[in-house]
Protein backbone atom coordinates (compact mmCIF):
# COMPACT_ATOMS: atom_id res chain seq x y z
CA UNK A 1 0.00 0.00 0.00
CA UNK A 2 1.34 3.45 -1.21
CA UNK A 3 1.98 6.05 1.46
CA UNK A 4 -0.83 8.46 1.83
CA UNK A 5 -0.50 11.92 -0.20
CA UNK A 6 -1.00 14.28 2.39
CA UNK A 7 -0.60 17.33 -0.21
CA UNK A 8 -2.73 15.49 -3.20
CA UNK A 9 -6.13 17.38 -4.24
CA UNK A 10 -9.04 15.56 -3.56
CA UNK A 11 -10.21 12.46 -5.19
CA UNK A 12 -13.65 12.87 -3.91
CA UNK A 13 -16.34 15.59 -3.93
CA UNK A 14 -16.10 17.11 -0.48
CA UNK A 15 -19.44 16.60 1.92
CA UNK A 16 -20.80 19.06 4.07
CA UNK A 17 -23.03 17.00 6.37
CA UNK A 18 -23.31 16.90 10.06
CA UNK A 19 -19.58 17.19 11.05
CA UNK A 20 -20.35 18.56 14.16
CA UNK A 21 -21.70 14.93 14.97
CA UNK A 22 -19.49 12.41 16.74
CA UNK A 23 -19.91 8.68 17.22
CA UNK A 24 -19.43 8.46 21.18
CA UNK A 25 -22.77 8.84 22.18
CA UNK A 26 -23.27 12.59 21.12
CA UNK A 27 -25.13 12.15 18.02
CA UNK A 28 -27.36 14.66 17.52
CA UNK A 29 -29.03 14.01 14.03
CA UNK A 30 -29.72 11.38 11.52
CA UNK A 31 -30.48 7.53 11.69
CA UNK A 32 -27.25 7.09 14.34
CA UNK A 33 -29.51 9.13 16.84
CA UNK A 34 -31.77 5.95 17.35
CA UNK A 35 -28.95 4.02 18.48
CA UNK A 36 -27.25 6.29 21.10
CA UNK A 37 -29.80 7.32 23.36
CA UNK A 38 -28.79 10.24 25.14
CA UNK A 39 -28.76 9.63 29.07
CA UNK A 40 -27.38 6.07 29.02
CA UNK A 41 -25.29 6.71 25.86
CA UNK A 42 -22.23 4.24 26.38
CA UNK A 43 -18.70 5.47 26.92
CA UNK A 44 -15.82 4.28 24.58
CA UNK A 45 -15.01 0.77 25.25
CA UNK A 46 -12.03 0.42 27.15
CA UNK A 47 -11.30 -3.34 26.18
CA UNK A 48 -10.59 -2.29 22.92
CA UNK A 49 -7.50 -0.68 23.67
CA UNK A 50 -6.02 -4.19 23.99
CA UNK A 51 -6.47 -4.54 19.77
CA UNK A 52 -5.72 -0.89 19.10
CA UNK A 53 -2.25 -0.50 18.65
CA UNK A 54 -0.89 1.98 16.64
CA UNK A 55 -1.29 1.61 12.92
CA UNK A 56 1.80 3.12 11.36
CA UNK A 57 1.05 5.78 8.76
CA UNK A 58 -3.12 5.97 10.19
CA UNK A 59 -2.84 9.31 11.51
CA UNK A 60 -1.65 10.94 9.03
CA UNK A 61 -4.13 9.02 6.42
CA UNK A 62 -6.34 10.06 9.05
CA UNK A 63 -5.63 14.06 9.00
CA UNK A 64 -5.10 13.95 5.02
CA UNK A 65 -8.77 11.83 4.70
CA UNK A 66 -10.32 14.74 7.25
CA UNK A 67 -9.17 16.78 4.53
CA UNK A 68 -10.49 14.90 1.68
CA UNK A 69 -7.74 12.80 0.04
CA UNK A 70 -9.29 10.25 -1.47
CA UNK A 71 -5.83 7.96 -1.48
CA UNK A 72 -5.67 8.83 2.28
CA UNK A 73 -9.20 7.53 2.70
CA UNK A 74 -8.37 4.23 0.37
CA UNK A 75 -5.20 3.87 2.89
CA UNK A 76 -7.87 3.95 6.20
CA UNK A 77 -10.29 1.59 4.04
CA UNK A 78 -6.71 -0.93 3.79
CA UNK A 79 -6.18 -1.01 7.07
CA UNK A 80 -9.46 -1.38 8.55
CA UNK A 81 -11.78 -3.15 5.95
CA UNK A 82 -10.84 -6.51 7.52
CA UNK A 83 -12.13 -5.86 11.21
CA UNK A 84 -14.94 -3.97 10.01
CA UNK A 85 -15.82 -6.82 7.56
CA UNK A 86 -14.99 -9.92 10.33
CA UNK A 87 -17.41 -7.71 12.57
CA UNK A 88 -20.09 -7.48 10.18
CA UNK A 89 -19.51 -11.41 8.80
CA UNK A 90 -19.47 -12.27 12.41
CA UNK A 91 -22.30 -10.48 13.38
CA UNK A 92 -25.17 -10.76 10.33
CA UNK A 93 -23.95 -14.59 9.32
CA UNK A 94 -24.50 -13.82 5.68
CA UNK A 95 -21.83 -12.37 3.42
CA UNK A 96 -23.55 -10.34 1.43
CA UNK A 97 -25.25 -8.47 4.21
CA UNK A 98 -21.99 -8.14 5.49
CA UNK A 99 -19.90 -7.10 2.54
CA UNK A 100 -23.18 -4.43 1.47
CA UNK A 101 -23.10 -2.50 5.73
CA UNK A 102 -19.46 -3.12 5.16
CA UNK A 103 -19.81 -0.43 1.82
CA UNK A 104 -22.29 1.47 4.53
CA UNK A 105 -20.04 1.40 7.23
CA UNK A 106 -17.07 2.96 5.22
CA UNK A 107 -19.60 5.88 3.28
CA UNK A 108 -20.61 6.58 6.58
CA UNK A 109 -16.64 6.67 7.57
CA UNK A 110 -16.36 9.27 4.80
CA UNK A 111 -19.32 11.58 6.02
CA UNK A 112 -18.36 11.98 9.29
CA UNK A 113 -14.29 11.42 9.57
CA UNK A 114 -14.06 15.57 9.70
CA UNK A 115 -15.87 14.65 13.11
CA UNK A 116 -13.14 12.48 14.56
CA UNK A 117 -11.36 14.49 17.02
CA UNK A 118 -9.11 11.45 18.66
CA UNK A 119 -10.02 11.24 22.13
CA UNK A 120 -10.39 7.78 21.13
CA UNK A 121 -8.57 5.50 18.94
CA UNK A 122 -9.86 5.41 15.09
CA UNK A 123 -10.54 2.31 15.31
CA UNK A 124 -12.51 2.15 18.37
CA UNK A 125 -14.56 4.86 16.87
CA UNK A 126 -14.34 3.53 13.39
CA UNK A 127 -16.00 0.00 15.22
CA UNK A 128 -18.40 2.21 16.67
CA UNK A 129 -19.47 3.20 13.74
CA UNK A 130 -19.83 -0.34 12.35
CA UNK A 131 -21.42 -1.72 14.91
CA UNK A 132 -24.16 1.09 14.93
CA UNK A 133 -24.96 0.42 11.06
CA UNK A 134 -25.03 -3.25 11.91
CA UNK A 135 -27.50 -2.68 14.56
CA UNK A 136 -29.65 -0.40 12.38
CA UNK A 137 -30.23 -3.03 9.94
CA UNK A 138 -30.88 -5.32 11.74
CA UNK A 139 -33.30 -3.00 13.68
CA UNK A 140 -34.94 -2.69 10.48
CA UNK A 141 -35.32 -6.43 9.65
CA UNK A 142 -36.46 -6.92 13.32
CA UNK A 143 -33.97 -9.31 14.00
CA UNK A 144 -32.53 -8.57 17.74
CA UNK A 145 -36.11 -7.67 19.03
CA UNK A 146 -37.85 -11.10 18.28
CA UNK A 147 -34.55 -13.07 19.75
CA UNK A 148 -34.72 -10.70 22.79
CA UNK A 149 -38.16 -11.55 22.98
CA UNK A 150 -36.95 -14.99 22.96
CA UNK A 151 -34.29 -15.30 25.15
CA UNK A 152 -36.78 -13.93 27.83
CA UNK A 153 -39.34 -17.03 27.39
CA UNK A 154 -38.89 -20.01 29.67
CA UNK A 155 -37.53 -23.36 27.60
CA UNK A 156 -35.82 -26.41 28.05
CA UNK A 157 -32.63 -24.73 28.01
CA UNK A 158 -33.66 -22.99 31.19
CA UNK A 159 -33.39 -25.91 33.49
CA UNK A 160 -30.21 -26.95 35.63
CA UNK A 161 -27.46 -28.52 33.18
CA UNK A 162 -26.77 -32.34 34.24
CA UNK A 163 -24.23 -33.64 31.07
CA UNK A 164 -24.36 -36.77 32.32
CA UNK A 165 -21.46 -39.16 31.76
CA UNK A 166 -19.80 -36.00 29.33
CA UNK A 167 -17.25 -35.35 32.02
CA UNK A 168 -14.61 -37.27 29.63
CA UNK A 169 -15.12 -34.28 27.00
CA UNK A 170 -13.35 -31.51 28.09
CA UNK A 171 -13.71 -28.56 26.61
CA UNK A 172 -10.31 -26.61 28.13
CA UNK A 173 -7.58 -27.28 25.21
CA UNK A 174 -9.98 -29.17 22.69
CA UNK A 175 -11.14 -26.38 20.89
CA UNK A 176 -9.29 -23.66 18.67
CA UNK A 177 -9.38 -20.74 16.85
CA UNK A 178 -10.96 -21.86 13.93
CA UNK A 179 -13.44 -24.30 15.59
CA UNK A 180 -14.71 -21.39 17.91
CA UNK A 181 -14.93 -19.29 14.61
CA UNK A 182 -17.59 -21.42 12.80
CA UNK A 183 -19.32 -22.34 15.89
CA UNK A 184 -20.22 -18.63 16.31
CA UNK A 185 -21.92 -18.26 12.95
CA UNK A 186 -24.46 -20.72 14.52
CA UNK A 187 -26.33 -19.42 17.39
CA UNK A 188 -29.31 -17.32 16.38
CA UNK A 189 -28.79 -13.72 15.36
CA UNK A 190 -30.04 -12.67 18.65
CA UNK A 191 -26.96 -14.64 20.88
CA UNK A 192 -24.79 -14.15 18.92
CA UNK A 193 -25.16 -10.47 18.51
CA UNK A 194 -24.59 -10.08 22.33
CA UNK A 195 -21.62 -12.90 22.44
CA UNK A 196 -19.89 -10.90 19.70
CA UNK A 197 -20.06 -7.51 20.95
CA UNK A 198 -18.84 -8.38 24.63
CA UNK A 199 -16.53 -11.40 24.30
CA UNK A 200 -15.00 -10.86 20.95
CA UNK A 201 -15.35 -7.02 20.36
CA UNK A 202 -15.38 -6.79 24.46
CA UNK A 203 -17.84 -4.32 24.87
CA UNK A 204 -19.41 -3.76 28.39
CA UNK A 205 -23.06 -4.71 29.27
CA UNK A 206 -23.60 -1.29 29.70
CA UNK A 207 -22.37 -0.44 26.35
CA UNK A 208 -24.40 -3.09 24.89
CA UNK A 209 -27.54 -2.50 26.59
CA UNK A 210 -27.04 1.30 25.62
CA UNK A 211 -26.90 0.11 21.67
CA UNK A 212 -29.55 -2.57 22.00
CA UNK A 213 -31.94 -0.99 24.30
CA UNK A 214 -32.06 -3.23 26.50
CA UNK A 215 -31.82 -4.19 30.12
CA UNK A 216 -28.23 -4.86 31.51
CA UNK A 217 -29.34 -7.92 32.91
CA UNK A 218 -30.63 -9.07 29.63
CA UNK A 219 -27.56 -8.31 28.33
CA UNK A 220 -26.07 -10.36 30.70
CA UNK A 221 -28.62 -13.37 29.87
CA UNK A 222 -28.03 -13.09 26.13
CA UNK A 223 -24.77 -13.60 26.76
CA UNK A 224 -24.87 -16.55 28.93
CA UNK A 225 -27.41 -18.41 26.79
CA UNK A 226 -25.23 -17.59 23.71
CA UNK A 227 -22.18 -19.13 25.75
CA UNK A 228 -24.33 -21.97 26.85
CA UNK A 229 -25.54 -22.56 22.65
CA UNK A 230 -21.94 -22.43 21.70
CA UNK A 231 -20.84 -25.09 24.80
CA UNK A 232 -23.35 -27.30 22.88
CA UNK A 233 -22.23 -26.44 19.83
CA UNK A 234 -18.59 -27.29 20.67
CA UNK A 235 -19.26 -30.63 22.59
CA UNK A 236 -21.45 -31.75 20.28
CA UNK A 237 -18.42 -31.58 17.94
CA UNK A 238 -15.78 -33.21 19.77
CA UNK A 239 -18.56 -36.23 20.71
CA UNK A 240 -18.88 -36.36 16.42
CA UNK A 241 -15.34 -36.14 16.79
CA UNK A 242 -15.18 -38.79 18.99
CA UNK A 243 -17.59 -41.11 17.62
CA UNK A 244 -15.24 -40.81 14.06
CA UNK B 1 -17.96 -42.41 35.49
CA UNK B 2 -21.29 -41.04 36.09
CA UNK B 3 -21.12 -37.23 36.99
CA UNK B 4 -25.11 -37.08 37.19
CA UNK B 5 -25.81 -35.10 40.35
CA UNK B 6 -27.64 -36.71 42.99
CA UNK B 7 -31.37 -35.96 43.22
CA UNK B 8 -30.98 -33.28 46.12
CA UNK B 9 -28.70 -31.91 44.73
CA UNK B 10 -31.05 -30.46 41.52
CA UNK B 11 -32.06 -27.86 43.03
CA UNK B 12 -28.84 -26.46 44.23
CA UNK B 13 -28.05 -26.50 40.67
CA UNK B 14 -31.01 -25.07 39.15
CA UNK B 15 -30.50 -22.24 42.03
CA UNK B 16 -26.61 -22.11 41.29
CA UNK B 17 -27.05 -21.99 37.50
CA UNK B 18 -29.92 -19.11 37.48
CA UNK B 19 -27.35 -16.94 38.72
CA UNK B 20 -24.59 -17.76 36.44
CA UNK B 21 -25.25 -15.01 34.18
CA UNK B 22 -25.43 -11.90 37.07
CA UNK B 23 -22.15 -14.22 38.70
CA UNK B 24 -20.18 -14.05 35.02
CA UNK B 25 -21.51 -10.45 34.34
CA UNK B 26 -19.92 -9.30 38.03
CA UNK B 27 -16.92 -11.10 36.86
CA UNK B 28 -17.43 -13.45 40.00
CA UNK B 29 -14.65 -15.10 41.40
CA UNK B 30 -15.51 -18.72 41.24
CA UNK B 31 -13.64 -20.26 43.69
CA UNK B 32 -15.76 -18.99 46.36
CA UNK B 33 -18.98 -19.99 45.78
CA UNK B 34 -19.65 -22.96 48.27
CA UNK B 35 -21.79 -25.42 45.50
CA UNK B 36 -18.97 -25.39 43.25
CA UNK B 37 -16.87 -27.62 45.87
CA UNK B 38 -19.34 -30.07 45.60
CA UNK B 39 -20.90 -30.03 42.07
CA UNK B 40 -18.15 -31.63 39.64
CA UNK B 41 -21.23 -30.58 37.03
CA UNK B 42 -21.54 -27.06 37.70
CA UNK B 43 -17.54 -26.56 38.27
CA UNK B 44 -17.30 -27.95 34.99
CA UNK B 45 -20.13 -26.15 33.45
CA UNK B 46 -18.03 -23.09 34.60
CA UNK B 47 -15.24 -24.14 33.06
CA UNK B 48 -16.46 -24.39 30.01
CA UNK B 49 -18.35 -20.93 29.53
CA UNK B 50 -14.99 -19.12 31.25
CA UNK B 51 -13.07 -21.21 28.61
CA UNK B 52 -15.28 -19.66 25.61
CA UNK B 53 -15.04 -16.24 27.13
CA UNK B 54 -11.25 -16.29 27.12
CA UNK B 55 -11.06 -18.29 23.28
CA UNK B 56 -13.51 -15.38 22.20
CA UNK B 57 -11.61 -12.91 22.61
CA UNK B 58 -8.26 -14.49 20.74
CA UNK B 59 -10.26 -14.69 18.30
CA UNK B 60 -9.02 -12.28 15.71
CA UNK B 61 -10.93 -10.17 12.13
CA UNK B 62 -9.68 -13.17 9.18
CA UNK B 63 -12.15 -11.95 6.87
CA UNK B 64 -11.39 -9.71 4.20
CA UNK B 65 -14.08 -8.08 1.86
CA UNK B 66 -14.45 -8.83 -1.93
CA UNK B 67 -12.54 -6.21 -4.27
CA UNK B 68 -15.79 -5.72 -5.49
CA UNK B 69 -16.88 -3.81 -1.53
CA UNK B 70 -14.54 -1.18 -2.38
CA UNK B 71 -15.27 -0.68 -5.83
CA UNK B 72 -19.09 0.43 -5.23
CA UNK B 73 -17.73 2.29 -2.26
CA UNK B 74 -15.26 4.06 -4.91
CA UNK B 75 -17.93 4.48 -7.04
CA UNK B 76 -20.20 5.87 -4.79
CA UNK B 77 -17.48 8.69 -3.09
CA UNK B 78 -16.74 9.41 -7.13
CA UNK B 79 -20.38 10.49 -7.97
CA UNK B 80 -21.30 11.41 -4.67
CA UNK B 81 -23.54 9.24 -3.97
CA UNK B 82 -22.80 8.73 -0.21
CA UNK B 83 -24.24 12.06 0.23
CA UNK B 84 -27.95 10.42 0.06
CA UNK B 85 -27.37 7.34 1.61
Amino acid sequence: MAAPEVNAPPAFPRLEDGLENTLDGAETKGPQQQLTPGPTAPKPPTQHLRRNPPIAGEAEAIAAAQGGDGRAFETLYSLHKRRVYSLCLRMLGNVAEAEDLTQEAFLQLYRKIGTFRGDSAFSTWLHRLAVNVVLMHLRKKGLPQVSLEETLEPSSDDGPRKDIGARDLQLSGSIDRVTLERAVENPPPGYRLVFVLHDVEGYEHNEIAGMLDCSIGNSKSQLHKARMKLRDLLKSGLRKETRE
Amino acid sequence: MSTEPKQDDNQDCAEFQGRMPELFGAETDFSKEDHLESCENCAELVRDLNYIAQQAKLLMPIHDPAPAVWDKIHAALQTGESKTT
